[in-house]
């Protein structure tokens, strides 16, 4: 008798088509009923989740059908006399919004919105003296934020505000035996955090310090045989691990280790035909954060009716051409 | 049914001070719920509470959240001003229901700065938050910003002084009272970290927070860290599947490697064991520095800890044990639950650490005199596959050892080695006869073994997985 790997199975009549204008319309939708107790659960991460909505908009096509001006208004409004942007109006600011607030100005071609000094100054504070950064004035450190941090900076242009080679030191210490990397020194290795760990490495240029036959072993392994990613051994496979897995194969050059029909599949599997957007796994709830990755997953995959998405900083390739933005990638 | 705002306020109103109550009434809430009960009833409390567990009933959280939210926000803004009883209410109120809502965790961080919260409450109410939420990674997040709070106050107390000649006295006992305090922290830590991995599979969130505690309030501390090793084998036994948990004994392993290793060379310093990648020769060796280390040993708060002393080195098994326990354990695992890829990667993950401990300490044949402590368990190592350990071990003896070292067995001859070390001749007495920790070989032989008599696919998957990463990784 043997175990059941932890998987899911997709059934026969699971959506094998994609329904981009079902997505569209579903974001489009998205928060209109303000008041939805479900909208004020999530409003501490408000700002990524425009990012997460346009950014999807974008890669369809679709941006136009969003409220440029009502976003911009609302961004200026979360900056801090710090410096720094919050999720949303009266909460604190910390890096991961910064970031994905000059990513949502990126896209509209206008981070001038923002006190664009001030955003530099905020995030040089951040960083420590072993090269780490922390996420907001309370101290809390996690490579993400080093990569929330590099990413922002190379948005704006201004990667010479840090430190960046101790901001190296302390990511590569942040690799495990096993290629990967965790949230701090001695952390397990985790897919979201090897995206970001990667990323980072890309954008500091130094991505051959990375073991991509190591790394991309691991990476690889993540998928299942149902033709999803998990994050870790023995989770189970999740869109979102569609977007964090396959983007760090891309970046170090390791994107033909998986089997790309079959995790197709999976993502497609993830839609829901009725409401639009895709889910965590088949038959789960949909939101805007996987609807995301399964559609930049898919355009990693190549799919033709879908933008190109940059790997190291998820947005449309044609957004950063305009910028004469090209983090590297290995081979 | 429509609410007018005057009611949906004096129904908040009420809940929150119904909260508040509870936890004056109770001081021991353990666990916080959500009670279905989709029916709004006005002239009843939402708020429930039997024994040691407070419920909500759902029908009024909807009304009750944004209420609290809002309400924080507009103070937030300085639009209206809270009082801090007030905030410390709605924060709670607030947290209970969305732990993930930073900014509300920021308030208490400032009323705890300002004097009007305690650390302790923010320990309390946090875990009470993870009962519910395991995951919730803005309340490790805070736990942690609180533990730097309880550090510093630790470390540095008060000002006030007792005159000249009490001072020394009053020093000591008062560094006393605050390492008891610190090991209560510490330990009722391992409590939460505990339950919130029991509650939610693979808790990120909840090891790595584990590991840090360990790395910045027990610095080095080979007790501790047998001791965790220790305890959690029975918990990895009954969580197969749990690649945090055993990632977490991957972690204890390699600090008590770095901690052991220090005493075996008095010359030895930290940079001669930092694991690296082994196919990476473009990676640059990490320059040594006590307080931070590569994989992990960095310790952001603690002092450089000191060399571990004799009495230290007394309660732990020597290394080559150690491992070889580690690998028994896995051995067991793997046996008796095939199929379970998390087994595999532990199995690989320990094979790495000791692979890499023997290269960098020159172990094997003949390795003489330089260091200063020998190593007295070099039986059954390297070229010996049937020395090796065979793998085949049932699961009895997984419960009889449970961590402790056998006692009463026979010192064992070794070779080649110098005067032995009372120390050493201690441990020698406790070991298990001729513990054999793994080599390429033995391993390659497990692999086999397994291969033989598995009828699980997936643990014919892994098992060849395991094989092609020894040649590949370990290779030689």
């Amino acid at each position: 008798m043997g175990t059941q790997v932890k998987d899911v199975v997709i059934k026969s009549d699971a959506p094998s088509a994609l329904l981009l204008d079902k997505h569209a319309d579903y974001i489009a939708a998205y928060g209109s009923k303000k008041d939805d107790y479900e909208y004020t659960l999530s409003e501490y991460l408000r700002m990524s989740g425009i990012y997460w909505g346009l950014t999807v908009m974008d890669l369809m096509g679709q941006l136009t059908r969003m409220n440029q001006q009502e976003i911009s208004d609302f961004i200026k409004s979360c900056q801090h006399d710090c410096g720094g942007v919050s999720a949303s109006i009266g909460h604190d600011p910390h890096v991961l919004y910064t970031l994905s607030a000059v990513q949502i100005l990126s896209l509209y071609d206008n981070v001038n919105v923002l006190d664009v000094d001030k955003v530099v100054e905020y995030v040089r504070g951040l960083q420590q003296e072993d090269g780490s950064f922390a996420g907001d004035k309370w101290g809390e450190i996690d490579t993400r934020f080093s990569f929330c941090a590099v990413a922002t900076l190379a948005l704006l242009g201004r990667l010479d505000a840090i430190n960046v080679d101790k901001a190296v030191e302390f990511v590569l210490s942040c690799m495990n035996f096993d290629g990967g990397f965790g949230c701090r020194p001695g952390s397990e290795s985790h897919a979201g955090q090897i995206y970001c760990c990667t990323g980072f490495l890309s954008i500091a240029g130094q991505l051959h310090q990375v073991n991509a036959d190591l790394l991309g072993w691991w990476l690889c392994e993540r998928q299942l045989p149902s033709g999803g990613l998990n994050g870790r051994p023995e989770k189970l496979p999740d869109v979102c691990y569609s977007w964090w897995v396959l983007a760090s194969l891309k970046i170090i050059g390791r994107i033909h280790w998986i089997d790309k029909s079959k995790l197709r599949s999976f993502i497609l599997a993830c839609q829901d035909e009725e409401t639009g957007g895709f889910a965590d796994r088949p038959g789960d709830m949909v939101d805007p954060f996987h609807t995301l990755f399964g559609v930049a997953g898919l355009s990693l995959l190549g799919e033709g009716q879908i933008k190109d998405v940059n790997p190291v900083l998820c947005m449309p390739e044609d957004v950063l051409e305009r910028l004469g933005l090209h983090p590297d990638l290995l081979s | 049914m429509a609410e007018t705002e005057n009611e949906v306020e004096v129904l908040v109103q009420r809940v929150v001070k119904d909260i508040n109550n509870a936890f004056k009434r109770n001081p021991n809430i353990d666990e916080i719920g959500l009670i279905p009960c989709p029916e709004v009833r006005y002239n009843r409390s939402p708020i429930v509470l039997v024994e040691n567990k407070l419920g909500v009933e759902s029908w009024c959280v909807k009304y009750l959240l944004p209420y609290v939210h809002n309400k924080l926000l507009l103070y937030r803004q300085r639009k209206q001003w809270l009082d801090r009883e007030a905030l410390v209410d709605i924060t709670c109120t607030l947290l209970l229901l969305n732990p993930d809502f930073t900014t509300a965790w920021n308030v208490r961080k400032e009323l705890l700065q300002c004097g009007a919260l305690s650390p302790e409450r923010d320990l309390y109410l946090g875990k009470l938050a993870l009962t519910k939420f395991p995951k919730s990674p803005e309340t490790w997040i805070h736990r942690r910003w609180i533990l730097q709070q309880v550090l510093r106050e630790c470390s540095s107390p008060g000002p006030d002084r007792k005159e000249q000649g009490d001072g020394d006295r009053h020093d000591a006992a008062e560094k006393t009272r605050l390492s008891e305090h610190l090991h209560r922290v510490l330990h009722e830590e391992m409590k939460v970290c505990a339950d919130a991995a029991g509650r939610y599979p693979s808790n990120y969130n909840a090891w790595s927070h584990r590991i840090w505690v360990l790395q910045n309030m027990a610095p080095g501390n080979l007790k501790v860290l047998h001791d965790e090793l220790s305890s959690m084998r029975q918990w990895v036994s009954m969580h197969v599947s749990d690649h945090s948990g055993f990632h977490y004994r991957q972690f204890l392993l390699k600090a008590l490697v770095r901690e052991l290793s220090q005493s075996l060379s008095s010359s030895s310093s930290p940079q001669h064991y930092h694991p690296q990648p082994s196919s990476n020769p473009s990676h640059s060796p990490h320059k040594a520095n006590p307080h931070h280390q590569a994989n992990g040993e960095a310790t952001a708060a603690g002092p450089c800890p000191s060399p571990p002393s004799p009495e230290d080195l007394a309660l732990v098994p020597a290394l080559p044990q150690l491992f070889h326990q580690e690998v028994e354990l896995c051995t067991d695992l793997i046996k008796s639950f095939p199929g379970h890829e998390t087994l595999w990667c532990h199995r690989r993950h320990v094979f790495y650490l000791w692979h890499h401990w023997r290269r960098d300490h020159h172990y094997g044949q003949g390795f003489g005199s330089e260091s200063p402590q020998p190593n007295h368990t070099d039986a059954g190592l390297s070229s010996h596959p049937h020395t090796a350990c065979p793998g085949g071990v049932g699961l009895d003896r997984v419960q009889r050892r449970n961590g402790q070292a056998q006692e009463g067995q026979d010192a064992m001859e070794v070779d080649g080695v110098g005067v032995p070390d009372p120390r050493d001749t201690k441990r020698l007495k406790r070991g298990p006869p001729g513990p054999c920790p793994p080599a390429l070989p033995s391993e390659h032989s497990f692999v086999a073994s397994v291969l033989d008599s598995c009828r699980s696919p997936e643990q014919g998957r892994f098992a060849l997985a395991y094989r092609k990463w020894l040649d590949s990784v370990i290779g030689q």
